[in-house]
């Protein structure tokens, strides 16, 4: 096999860095990059760029934003007493999508994993228990993952919160075991939501 | 459940078909020729994996692109067309032509296998003995295996989260409260898994037929690790207990020592234990009769047989065994069987299918036409 142009080697090295991304899909997608036109790439690069400038994490809730703090915790119309708790942004998403759910929300960024290193100190946990001590939260949702990592880290927290008296509720109703929040269709979310329990 | 047909081609050694009839199908052949592969692939049709490697790819022909295999399964009045097509890492499955994931297409064809290596669940290990009960737990409830890997991810995790103490004892922080929360999902999933293999093997006694090859009794036990040390019935509560008293004992072996990970199943003839007190005829006599007990809870569950694999035959079995085994098999199951030994074949002439294999080709009724 004769070499790429350097280039264009390059590109491909950078795309095969993209989770999901193979040796093949890296070749496809910078030949398909090299015949658009120069605007086309221009606008992906600005958008790149955009994104990494532009997009940072809330510092109370650890979320996507383009504002800190973000729209959810300054949102006035949203409920203060309820706060769900999840493991990435776009766990977030996939809650916000059923419509029911008006209450504010933290970002774990991870769960627990000794497997992977993963311990509390990884995770936005403190800053958790730290934004608990001003907020008036009468009831605290895990909607961490249903995997073991996701329970283990739902049942983690569920027992530093116990000692301070606010209700605990852990999602569960109808979510396929060992999947990811982000997959579980719009009508499971909202069962899930709806007859959470407490812990 | 009957498979009818099978086609083969680019897979291992083998090609064109091999065709099946119900009841007793005979492959005859040299070594080297492919027997086994049949039933390899019959095998893969039916549960997407092999019993000879992990690594599907392997099967693909040497130097070869891609394997595909087909099947043409009766079932009741339908007729089902089961297809694999392996290339690369790559799996695609398509039943009637319809491509399908891996849940949807268990199940159409089941099979049991009997093979030399088969024999480790008699003498070997006590982790043999747990994956056949896992088998045939999930033969009859494929929901059991999302248990299995819960409870497998479980003790991965608290042995990786036991492995942070260190050598002097230092625990990292937080360290106890952790280990609690793993401990939960040991009592849970334990929990699951306990029951669901003890009621599988109280069914395996219910249906086994014990004396089908001469005068010992075979019986069959489940032996929790936890015995002797509290109530079984009440297991979620025994397995939390344990672990509270063994707590600084797993530290300090940095791994999980209580849960349904080092339970066991006795084998018992007449009360013994095959494995210690048997002869080797009589641990073969005793498994055959647990693989004929899976066949008729299987059938028990779904109201049809599963297909039953024979490799190798005569190089395990005594004559006497093989006929009392086939004449109690014929009429009920289908049976494809290999054998290297072309008068055990003939002896079959008439009540069986005969499929000569040469070079991994299926030659049909050769000796029949005799
Ligand atoms: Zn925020």
């Amino acid at each position: 096999m004769s070499e790429f142009a350097e280039p264009i080697a390059k590109l491909i090295d950078e795309f095969k860095r993209l989770p999901g991304i193979g040796h093949k899909s890296a070749q496809r997608l910078a030949f398909h990059i090299l015949r658009t036109t120069s605007e086309d790439v221009e606008r992906l690069a600005a958008a790149l760029r955009d994104v990494k400038e532009r997009i940072t994490f809330c510092s109370t809730c650890h979320n996507m934003t383009d504002v800190d703090p973000c729209r959810y915790c300054t949102n006035p119309n949203r409920d203060q007493k309820l706060l769900c708790v999840v493991e990435e942004a776009h766990n977030l998403l996939a809650v916000e999508r059923t419509g029911e759910y008006r209450g504010l929300y933290h970002v774990l960024h991870g769960a627990l994993s000794p497997m992977r290193g993963i311990g509390p100190d990884d995770l936005k946990i403190r800053s958790l228990l730290e934004r608990l001590r001003t907020l008036e939260v009468e009831e605290i949702i895990l909607a961490t993952n249903p995997t073991t990592e996701g329970e283990a880290t739902a049942n983690y927290v569920g027992r530093l919160l116990k000692p301070l008296g606010i209700k605990v509720t852990r999602i569960a109703m109808g979510l396929p075991v060992g999947s990811d929040l982000e997959y579980a269709d719009e009508v499971t979310m909202h069962k899930a939501m709806t007859y959470r329990h407490e812990i | 459940m009957n498979l009818a047909l099978l086609e083969a081609s680019g897979f291992r050694n083998l090609s064109g078909s091999l065709s099946g009839q119900p009841g007793l199908n005979f492959l005859w052949g040299q070594n080297g020729q492919g027997k086994t592969s049949w039933l390899e692939a019959i095998a893969i049709l039916g549960s997407t994996k092999s019993f000879r490697t992990h690594h599907l790819s392997e099967t693909v022909t040497f130097g070869g692109q891609a394997a595909h295999l087909t099947a043409e399964v009766h079932r009741r009045s339908r007729v089902e067309k089961l297809e694999i097509h392996l290339e690369g890492s790559q799996k695609h499955l398509f039943i009637n032509s319809k491509r399908v994931s891996v849940g949807d297409f268990l199940g159409h064809l089941d099979s049991f296998l009997y093979s030399r290596e088969e024999m480790a669940i008699v003498r070997g290990e006590p982790g043999e003995r747990r994956r056949f009960m896992d088998r045939g737990v999930l033969s009859l409830k494929p929901g059991y295996v999302q248990i299995l890997a819960d409870y497998n991810r479980t003790l991965k995790q608290k042995n990786a989260l036991l492995k942070t103490v260190g050598e002097d004892g230092t625990r990292p922080p937080q360290f106890n409260d952790l280990l609690d929360v793993w401990n939960v999902q040991m009592v849970e999933h334990g929990t699951a898994i306990h029951r669901a293999r003890t009621e599988y093997v109280n069914q395996l006694n219910q249906v086994l037929d014990a004396r089908l090859f001469g005068n010992e009794t075979v019986t069959v036990r489940y032996q929790s690790s936890l015995e002797g040390r509290g109530d079984l019935a009440n297991y979620a509560k025994l397995i939390t207990e344990r672990l509270q008293v063994r707590r600084e004992a797993e530290i300090a072996a940095g791994h999980a020592l209580i849960g349904p990970h080092r339970d066991d199943l006795e084998i018992l003839a007449d009360g013994k234990d095959v494995a210690k007190f048997g002869s080797s005829g009589q641990q073969r006599s005793a498994l055959l009769v647990l693989e004929l007990a899976q066949l008729n809870l299987y059938h028990r569950h779904f109201d049809e047989y599963p297909l039953f694999l024979l490799d190798d035959i005569d190089a395990e079995l005594d004559r006497d065994r093989i006929r009392t085994l086939l004449d109690h098999l014929e009429g009920q199951v289908q049976v494809f069987v290999t054998t290297s030994k072309k008068t055990l074949a003939e002896e079959y002439t008439g009540r069986a299918a005969l499929s000569q294999i040469v070079s991994g080709q299926a030659l049909t009724a050769v000796l029949i036409e005799n």
